[in-house]
């Protein structure tokens, strides 16, 4: 491990220890959304859209900014079918990034508010590729994990429906660097581009 | 071996050309057709390295055929073609089924190319995106790995007539062509990529003058006499006298053409179905003048025809005759 992830996991933990000890009673919301994704690793992919559910909980230290820890699991998202001179390929991949990071708002006098959310996050990714060759040649497949850091970003609009229940809807970013830097000459990055909508509730 | 006709393949070749005017007196022009003239029984290797006039770069195009029908190489296995000092993979497919081409670089020096079939499962992986180094399930070397080709190329070939752009109007007309003579033994033909238009449609394909064309045409004497009609016909008609090209030399030529034309050239214009009318369309003939030598090819395969060539272009046009009033 570097010093800079090193470095890294530390200012990571840092954080978590501090939000876990300024957490207290008011000014709390927890948010659930389902996302359609859409994968993106840089060069000639051709991922189709895929589902993915986000769970986040916000402390907000005032009427503008809050912390924003989360989690985001996606599921299997397939590749369309490629063929070239090696045989027919298809790739699919997983992931599920821990979140943490700040989330500004700013709330309309009308049941409405704007907010953003910007962050690091600690991912965990399993990309799989299934092969067929033809007659008589022995198809077959092969996966590998990776873990590493990125970052996320978030533009969404919330609507009270009452002062404790809110309804979301958002616009997600979220970049994996160096997938699988180490361990292949061809690393990639990851983007994960999603519209959700979610359910909240302040507390 | 040396590459010599054989009895077989000589009683292939006239079936083939049989069936090949008969598929083509519909004057249809697709790629369905395109099945090279090989022997039905046997392992039978077609190739052609082709050295084209100015160009610092060879056209290679090769397949195989096992009883008749084309081998895909598949799992890793493909055509390495080399120097002494370049290299390159022949990953494109061709046109024609079980096809593959590449460009190799090439400076005035080189003189032999070798082909060998060789298993490389992560460079033949190399066009797709993810870690084809990490994730890569290799079902090992095919039954093709380890044979190979040689071919060298000819001396280049000097076209001095016709003057480049010269015009004829009907198709009777005959193209006087002439070149530089070497008479070492190697065999001539002419490959044409015709593209015509009649100011609303345009038609485009590719034909082959050789010796089964017009007699006498392979011989390296420095000047042949060839009709119009052999690259210009009326659809209405037939196209009996023409002869598509229906082999690795349209792999090659299509090839040549990306090649020259720096990766704008249609990558199915020789296969094009015709739209316009030649006879009645305003036609550009490319003409690349052939100089063919017969390559070596691995014992393993019972035959072949593998050859190394340089080439030569010219363009000439084609008017067609103002109808009366």
């Amino acid at each position: 491990m570097t010093f800079i992830s090193v470095c890294r996991w530390q200012l990571f933990t840092m954080l978590v220890i501090f939000i876990s000890f300024t957490i207290h009673a008011d000014n709390q919301q927890i948010d659930g959304n389902l996302l359609l994704t859409g994968m993106d690793a840089g060069s000639t992919d051709n991922f189709k859209s895929g589902r993915a559910i986000s769970l986040h909980y916000n402390y907000y230290f005032n009427n503008w900014l809050a912390a924003d820890a989360g989690l985001l699991l996606t599921g299997k998202t397939l590749e369309e079918s490629s063929e070239d001179i090696v045989g027919d390929y298809r790739t699919n991949i997983q992931t599920q990034a821990l979140l943490l990071g700040v989330k500004p708002r700013y709330r309309l006098d009308s049941p409405y508010e704007f907010y953003g959310r910007l962050g690091l996050q600690y991912w965990r990714t399993e990309l799989e590729v299934e092969e067929y060759f033809g007659p008589g040649i022995p198809e077959g497949s092969s996966s590998a994990t990776d873990t590493g850091y990125g970052y996320y970003l978030g533009l969404g609009v919330a609507h009270y429906v009452t002062e404790k229940f809110i309804v979301l809807f958002e616009l997600s970013h979220f970049k994996q660097l160096d997938v699988f830097e180490g361990d292949t000459a061809y690393p990639f990055d990851l983007a994960i581009n999603a519209f959700s909508i979610g359910v909240g509730y302040r507390f | 071996m040396i590459f010599a006709h054989t009895l077989s393949s000589r009683i292939s070749g006239i079936i083939g050309s049989a069936a090949i005017v008969l598929l083509l007196a519909g004057c249809d022009i697709d790629g369905g057709d395109n099945l090279p003239r090989v022997p039905d029984q046997g392992l039978f290797m077609l190739a052609d390295a082709n050295r084209h006039e100015g160009d610092d770069s060879a056209q290679v195009a090769a397949a195989v055929f096992n009883d008749g029908e084309p081998v895909n190489l598949v799992g890793g296995d493909l055509f390495e073609a080399r120097t002494a000092t370049e290299r390159v993979l022949l990953k494109k497919g061709g046109p024609v089924e079980g096809s593959y081409a590449a460009s190799l670089p090439i400076d005035g020096s080189v003189q032999d190319v070798f082909l060998d079939v060789v298993h490389l499962p992560v460079e033949a992986r190399e066009d797709r995106w993810y870690p084809i180094d990490l994730l890569n399930t290799d079902p090992g070397p095919g039954e093709l790995v380890g044979k190979s080709a040689i071919v060298s190329f000819p001396p280049a070939v000097t076209i001095t007539a016709p003057l480049p752009d010269a015009v004829y109007t009907s198709i009777s007309d005959v193209i006087d062509i002439n070149w530089d003579p070497v008479s070492e033994g190697d065999l001539m033909r002419i490959l044409a990529a015709v593209e015509c238009t009649d100011g609303l449609a345009t038609s485009s394909y590719g034909v082959v003058v050789d010796n089964e064309v017009q007699l006498d045409m392979n011989l390296d004497d420095g000047n042949e006499v060839i009709s119009l009609d052999k690259f210009i016909y009326d659809e209405n008609v037939g196209s009996g006298v023409l002869k598509f090209i229906s082999d690795a030399a349209l792999v090659l030529l299509q090839e040549l053409l990306n090649q020259l034309s720096a990766g704008n050239i249609d990558p199915d214009f020789l296969l094009k179905t015709r739209e316009a009318n030649p006879i009645e369309s305003t036609c550009e003939i490319r003409l690349f003048l052939q100089r063919q030598r017969p390559g070596q090819f691995d014992v393993a395969f019972d035959d072949g025809r593998v050859t190394g060539s340089s080439s030569a272009e010219l363009t000439v046009i084609y008017l067609p005759p103002v109808p009366d009033n």
